[in-house]
């Protein structure tokens, strides 16, 4: 196992670890609120430091930039949902036009955290399969 | 199936039996790029494509060969 594919376990770790965390708050802080869980991300940022020595090939280089690709467009889906599905639902339960301010930090932060997860999870997948190289 | 096969496993035992990490040094790769690479998992790039014969001093085609994909073809009924 290289470095890349330990960083991509523990980004998939740590977000197991927020959805747990985000279900031991539910009944004691609310829907809402419990979502601070999901701020134990940024534990994900210290894997950084995994293995910053070690030799980088072609086909790792090949594989992450698949990787980020993968992570950008769900990530991109993800804000695009959250925005439409968020003014959607405010307009068709409530009426109104206008979207709470807050909700825009959590979108981001939605979109940020589906980029990591989903480029953590393609790595482990792309490593498995088949690759070939970016200028083969 | 990958298109491009290669012998690089049976090259390495033919040449005073070279490990993976010896040739993973020669050719400026990662050790896991060679496993892949024999196991079928990686289609290399040109110029590594290259470098790997030149470790065996072979050229290009006697370590990878170019399989001509099957197309399932349907005709009309």
């Amino acid at each position: 196992m290289n470095a890349e594919q330990k960083r991509a376990w523990v980004g998939v770790a740590t977000m197991t670890a927020c959805v747990l965390g985000y279900f031991v708050l539910l009944p004691l802080l609310g829907p809402v609120a419990a979502t601070a869980a999901f701020g134990f991300y940024g534990i994900n940022g210290f894997a950084g430091f995994i293995g910053r020595r070690e030799r980088v090939d072609e086909r790792d280089k090949s594989i992450a930039r698949r990787a980020t690709l993968a992570g950008a467009m769900a990530s991109y889906m993800a804000f695009i949902i959250g925005c439409m599905g968020t003014w959607f639902f405010v307009y068709a339960s409530h009426r109104q036009e206008q979207v709470w301010v807050h909700t825009l930090a959590m979108i981001t932060q939605l979109g940020a955290i589906v980029f990591f997860f989903t480029r953590s999870v393609a790595i482990l997948v792309l490593y498995g399969r088949h690759v070939e190289a970016d200028n083969a | 199936m990958p298109e491009i096969t290669n012998l690089i496993r049976r090259l390495r035992f033919d040449n005073g039996e070279m490990t993976q990490e010896e040739l993973a040094n020669r050719t400026g790769v990662t050790r896991q790029t060679i496993i892949a690479l024999e196991a079928g998992k990686y289609t290399p790039s040109l110029s590594l494509a290259f470098r790997i014969a030149r470790a065996f001093n072979k050229g290009v085609e006697d370590v990878f060969q170019y399989q001509t994909p099957i197309r399932n073809e349907t005709s009309p009924s």
